[in-house]
Parts: C-alpha cells; structure tokens; sequence
C-alpha cells in the first residue's frame, strides 16, 4: 500500500518529538557515567570517560542484591496471592446465581471505588494489630485485599465466555472441586490471567506509599522505591550515585517491558477498559 | 432423601464458602474494615499511639471546614491540577493517538517509546525531573539562554504547579494513548473511507464521526485520569513534597502529613472521608454524563 503524501514529515516530526520526550531519560543515563563534579559543571555534556565506579557505589550503599529480592518477594508473593484468591472467588461467584453470591461479589468489587488514601491510616493500624508490618511477608499478603476486587472483577466476567459444560464434565469425574477447577478451568482462563499478572506485578514493584508505611522501621525488609528515597531524601544529594541507583531500580521493570511488550499494553489496557 | 438433600446443600454451601472467602476475607481485612474504622477514626481525637481514642463528634469537621487552611488550599490545587491534567493529557494523548495510529513509518516504535515512562514508578519520576528541574536547567539555560530555564520551576509556587503538571502528564500520556488507540482500532475503515468520498477534511472527519465513536474509550480514559489526578500523591511526595509551603500539597499529601507528620490520626481520617467522598462524587458525576453521550451518538 503507498503510503498517503505527508506521511514521511509527519514521521520525521513524531521521532523527533520522542527523542525530546525521551531526552530526560538520556540525561540519567549519561549522568549515571559522570563524577559529581561533572554533574555540577554541565549535566548535558556526554561523559569525559566511561566508568562504572557509580554504579558499583549505589549498588552497595542501597544493598542492591537484598533490596532487589525484598521487591521481587513482596511482588511475586502479592501477585501469586491475587491471582489465586481472585480467580477462584471470581469463578465461583460466576457460576453461582443465588442472592448471596451477588452481595459477596458486590462486596468484593465495591473498594474499586475506594481510594487507597482514604483508608491508608486505619490499614496501618490493622496491619499492626495483625503483626503484619515490618515484614515483606506481611506487606505481599495486605496487597492481596487490595488487588482482588479488580481482579476478581475481570475473571468473573471472562468466566461468563466459558462454556458451563466444561465445569459439568470436570466434576462429573469426580475431582474435588479446587482440583477440577484447577485441572479444566484454571487454563481456559489465561488471557485474564496474563492481563491480571501484568497489572498487579506492575503496580506492586512501583509502588512507594503502602511500603512506606509497612515497612517504615525494617531496615532489612526495604524495597527499591523506599531505597530511591533514601537516596534523594538527604539533605545533600549524590546525584551520580542517584542516578546510578535510579537506573539499578527501574531496569528490572524495563526489562520485564522489553520482553512482554504486547501483553503489558493489552493486559493495562483491558484492567483499564474492564475495571 | 431429605436428608440426602440437605447434605448435598450442605456441601454446596461449605464449597462456596471454601472458594470465596479467602478473597472476602483479604478484601474485607485490608480495604473494607479499615474504611469503616476511618470513618470511625473521623470522630475521635487519637494520635496514632496512645490506647486511649478519644471521641469528639464533629469537631475534626467543624475544624476542617472553618479555621483549618490546610485542607482548603490542597483543595484548591488538587481541584486546578485536575482539569489541568486531565485535560492536557486526554487531548495530547488522544492526539498521539491519532497520528500513531495512522499509517507512519515505525508507528510501534513510537507508540512505545511514549509508553516506557509510564513503567517506571512515580516516585523515580518525580526524583529523576527534580534532578532535571535543579541541575539539567542551570545547564540548558547556559547552552541556550533561554528565559524559561533561568525560572525557578521549584522554587515559586506558580512554577512548582507548573512543574507537578507537566511531570504529571508527561508520565501518563503513554498510557491514555494506548486507550485511544485501541479504541480507534474499532472505527470502520468504510465509514471513514465513504466520508473521503463526500469530500470532508480530516478534521471533520475526527469530530464528525471518528470522536463520537470512540467515546467510550474517551469515558474510560477521562474517568481514569479523573480519579488519579485526584489521588495524586507519588510525584508530588518526590518532586516538591507539596512545597514551596503549601503551593503543590494534594488533599492526599494532606492527609499523609496530617497523620504520619503531625500525628492527627483522627483529623486525617476526617480528611480521608472528605477525599473518598469527593472522588466518589465526581467520578460518578463523569461517568454518568459521559455514558450519556455515549448513548446519544
């Protein structure tokens, strides 16, 4: 097909636009390569030389290797949790069509509506009641309630595109009912599975605020973001080791896009669309 | 066969039950509990640590509402940031949309160069731009001497706001565009292509018959940047942290601080309810007018 007249300039201007787009980004990136005092003399210079001198800096002031698996503990632990809870509650709440089942599912979906800041201060309260802050275990397990009701909301209404057939011949074998769902309908339910992964993982390695009230006093249960806080909460800040430590945290989650590209878009785009 | 009967319910309950209560359970420990003990919380005096709770009635809302300057102001900006930022960033993306959904040569290389920041967390965003605002203007204003970067984009309140809007919009565009650009994908080919024929421009064309089409997409993607504006709290806590005073404190930086910095855990709460009610207020108000116009075209 020929491409319509003007198609080329407007190409030409939209590159442009997202390297200016993209051009802070490069900025932490060639920072990350200089010393302090080149930072202070011209931020937009490339860097005289290439040393990783500050990488190897950030990487052990923010205890790197402890931090990055602290994250990956509390995302893979909050994540797991949801999409277990949330697509066995989702299916049974599908299938059941009785008066309760509707108040449990209005129950589980209504904190969609509810903003995390308006609840936040008794949720620190709760959580220390139940001995749950300080802890990574504690913080992946309080981002269960919080990320079921979406969740949960997407599978229920995937469930309704799957033939109700398939649970009948899966019970019929005589599977208990977790093995039966598990076995048959657990696979079917993958599309919303991938977009129900790629939306809490997302969230749960960026998120600053829940951490920081969890885990405000464990040193040893930090996670990255509370770390780039850290950072550039002092008074005199080290910027070639921030930016150093700001590439450290977001490379992980970069990756993690480079390689689900497709599914990262489609997956935020139906949480978006359906929730 | 009664009894029969009434095992076989009985299983069928305890298995619903089995099935749906550890998610209840979580929802209801973590989000539902809390919201009503806020709720209670907004007529006590506590400080967060004590045993004793006070209760005083309405006194944290007779205070909020006639001698306390701090939640009218965060008011004030979390209201002005809103239309600002859901306005520029519904049009930007949707503009980004449009041209990247066009035939361009590299289209998907754009569309996710737009998306990389909306991966990186908010917090880093705000931490990377103050980086840019302090240090990367000083050096931009020496290459250039441009007027803007000798502003003090922190420093000055006005400024400060401008800054928290366009680091705002700048991280979310990517995914508002995204939206669009699924929502324009269901726009018929014929239809667009017939109005070529009759001899209409391209942008009649977008507002006679691409826009009321994907208006569903553009009700999804104005509530979500409704609520989020209203909620925004992770670029301004890393950027400014409501600073210079109180020029770019959001009602939920206010809370923050009113419980967490002075340890007013009741008279948060109060602020918490004020909050939920006025995002509860708004979105529906969006949703509903939107779904009708949805309905209308």
């Amino acid at each position: 097909m020929k491409r319509p007249r003007g198609a080329l300039a407007i190409s030409l201007v939209m590159w442009a636009c997202a390297l200016i787009y993209l051009y802070p980004l490069f900025l932490v990136v060639i920072n990350s390569l200089k010393s302090f005092s080149e930072i202070m003399a011209n931020v937009v210079a490339l860097p005289s030389r290439l040393s990783g001198e500050n990488f190897v800096n950030a990487f052990t002031l923010m205890r790197y290797p402890n931090l990055f698996l602290n994250t990956l503990f509390v995302t893979t632990m909050g994540t797991a949790g949801v999409v277990l809870l949330s697509s066995i509650a989702g299916y049974k709440l599908s299938r059941t069509r009785t008066r309760l089942s509707w108040l449990v599912f209005l129950l589980c979906v209504a904190p969609m509506m509810i903003p995390f800041h308006s609840f936040m201060i008794a949720l620190v309260k709760v959580a220390r009641t139940l001995h749950l802050t300080n802890s990574t275990w504690g913080l992946g397990i309080i981002y269960w309630g919080l990320g079921v009701p979406l969740s949960l909301f997407m599978y229920h209404g995937f469930v309704k595109t799957v033939p109700k057939e398939l649970d009948d011949c899966a019970f019929i074998d005589g599977c208990r009912p977790l093995r039966a769902f598990f076995q048959v309908i657990f696979p079917l339910l993958q599309p919303v599975t991938v977009s129900v992964v790629v939306i809490n993982a997302m969230w749960m390695w960026n998120d600053f605020l829940l951490p920081l009230l969890i885990l405000s006093g464990a040193k040893k249960s930090m996670t990255l973001q509370l770390a780039a806080y850290n950072f550039f909460g002092q008074y005199k800040i080290e910027w070639q080791s921030a930016m150093a430590g700001v590439l450290l945290t977001i490379t992980p989650a970069i990756i993690f896009y480079l390689i689900l590209q497709r599914h990262i878009i489609k997956g935020m785009v139906a949480g978006a669309v359906k929730g | 066969m009664g009894h029969a009967r009434r095992k076989a319910r009985l299983a069928r309950g305890l298995e619903f039950f089995g099935m749906t209560a550890p998610a209840l359970i979580a929802i209801l420990l973590f989000v539902e509990i809390p919201f009503l003990m806020s709720i209670t919380f907004s007529f006590t005096k506590w400080n967060g640590l004590d045993k004793a709770v006070k209760f005083i009635g309405l006194a944290n809302y007779t205070e909020l509402l006639t001698t306390d300057p701090g939640l009218g102001s965060a008011m004030i900006f979390t209201l002005l940031f809103t239309v600002i930022a859901v306005a520029a960033t519904n049009v930007i993306a949707l503009l980004l949309a449009v041209i990247l959904d066009a035939d361009i040569r590299g289209k998907n290389v754009l569309r996710a160069a737009f998306y990389i920041p909306n991966i990186i967390s908010l917090i880093i965003i705000g931490y990377v731009w103050r980086f840019i605002f302090s240090r990367g203007f000083d050096s931009f204003s020496a290459l250039t001497h441009l007027g803007i970067f000798q502003l003090s984009w922190l420093g000055d309140s006005r400024m400060a706001f401008a800054s928290v809007a366009l680091v705002s919009v700048w991280q979310s565009i990517g995914f508002y565009m995204v939206i669009y650009i699924a929502g324009l994908q269901t726009v018929p080919r014929e239809q667009l292509e017939a109005a070529v024929i009759d001899g209409s421009g391209p942008v009649s064309r977008f507002f006679r018959i691409t826009l009321p089409l994907i208006m569903p997409s553009v009700t999804v993607a104005v509530f979500y940047s409704l609520s989020n504006a209203l909620k925004a709290f992770d670029v301004i806590f890393s950027l400014t942290f409501g600073g210079p005073g109180t020029a770019t404190t959001s009602i939920a930086l206010d809370i923050y601080k009113t419980a967490f910095s002075d340890s007013r855990f009741g008279y948060g709460s109060a602020k918490s309810v004020v909050l939920f009610l006025l995002i509860l207020t708004l979105t529906v108000y969006q949703l509903t007018a939107f779904k009708r116009r949805e309905v209308e075209t």
